[in-house]
């Protein structure tokens, strides 16, 4: 269960966007995960919530898409 | 509802003079690695080790593969040589692979990760506070015994070699696709049981290099000795 790990890695990486962007808060999140990065889209989802309690990405959508490869990225955000 | 502005939105609290508006909503183009983090570090402690004249070779496999065995044999192998290896030892719990490897004549720190199941390159830079890197030339960084989650995390190794061993199944290249992915070489250990199991190293190297072509792979067994020669050769030269 690394993927927690994996999230806290996630939202850091948003807030700072969101602050750079001077936006709020975050309400959705798109991510590429490629089936050889070592992560399971589906622990990400699990695990996310519990990360993002307290967060500026707190309830925020994750949108994943499965790709080929050892990509894993935070593609972009909706923000407000 | 929102009566301030008439918006209508459910969540806002009457009387709420500013809040966001679904048309308030701002895309934003991030484009960036979520390890980009760990990976930074991994980058700058690998530069530090380079820049003393020490490559890091990680060592991966599920628990019982032989990293411990195999680092063991290796610094036997290297003789008076032992004493300019390091190691960086991980483990969920105890000091028992810090003691055997220190007994082979290597400097040695034992991170103890607790629950965590992998090591990442921000614990192997705080363990090698821990150690006098004076007069070595290669660090070794086992990782936790896992198939799994020590593959997106980079620890500041130049090499990752990956063990998999005879009595573990020929499918473990197919199973654990990420770790093979990220390996430089695949050691296919405890060859000597191989009378005794039913395992297929062409199989095990064929889905390998499905997963990674050219990847190469080697047959050892530390116990006897056998390839001991050509798993040298790569920690020497890089190649097998």
């Amino acid at each position: 269960m690394h993927e927690a790990k994996i999230c806290l890695s996630l939202i850091d990486l948003a807030e700072t966007h969101l602050v750079r962007a001077g936006g709020e808060r975050i309400t959705a999140m798109r991510l590429e995960v490629g089936d050889l990065c070592g992560v399971i889209p589906e622990a990400l989802e699990a695990a996310f919530p519990i990360c993002a309690a307290g967060t500026r990405a707190e309830n925020a959508a994750l949108h994943i898409d499965r790709t080929s490869g050892r990509r894993l990225l935070l593609r972009d955000m909706e923000i407000l | 509802m929102c009566s301030t502005c008439g918006c209508g939105h459910p969540e806002v609290p009457s009387g709420t003079a500013r809040h966001p508006h679904p048309e308030d909503v701002r895309r934003v183009a991030v484009e960036r690695s979520i390890l980009e983090e760990n990976d930074r570090h991994a980058e700058a402690l690998r530069k530090r080790l380079a820049e003393r004249g020490i490559e890091a070779i990680g060592l991966l496999g599920g628990p019982g593969a032989g990293k411990t065995t195999l680092l063991e044999a290796t610094l036997d192998h290297l003789g008076a040589e032992a004493a300019s290896q390091a190691a960086v030892e991980g483990d969920c719990a105890g000091d028992l692979d810090a003691r055997r490897v220190a007994a082979r004549g290597a400097r040695v720190v034992q991170v103890v990760t607790g629950a965590v199941c992998h090591l990442d390159a921000h614990l192997v830079g705080h363990a090698l506070e821990n150690l006098d890197l004076a007069g070595v030339s290669r660090l070794w960084i086992e990782n936790v015994g896992n198939l799994v989650c020590p593959a997106p995390f980079a620890c500041g190794e130049t090499r990752r070699a990956l063990l998999v061993s005879t009595a573990e199944g020929d499918d473990k290249p197919e199973k654990y696709p990420a770790m093979i992915a990220g390996a430089d070489l695949l050691a296919i250990t405890k060859i000597d049981l191989l009378p005794h199991v039913d395992f297929d190293p062409a199989r095990c190297a064929s889905a390998a290099r499905t997963v990674k072509p050219g990847l190469p792979v080697i047959r050892l067994s530390a116990r006897t000795g056998e390839g001991m020669d050509v798993w040298m050769k790569w920690v020497r030269e890089g190649r097998a």
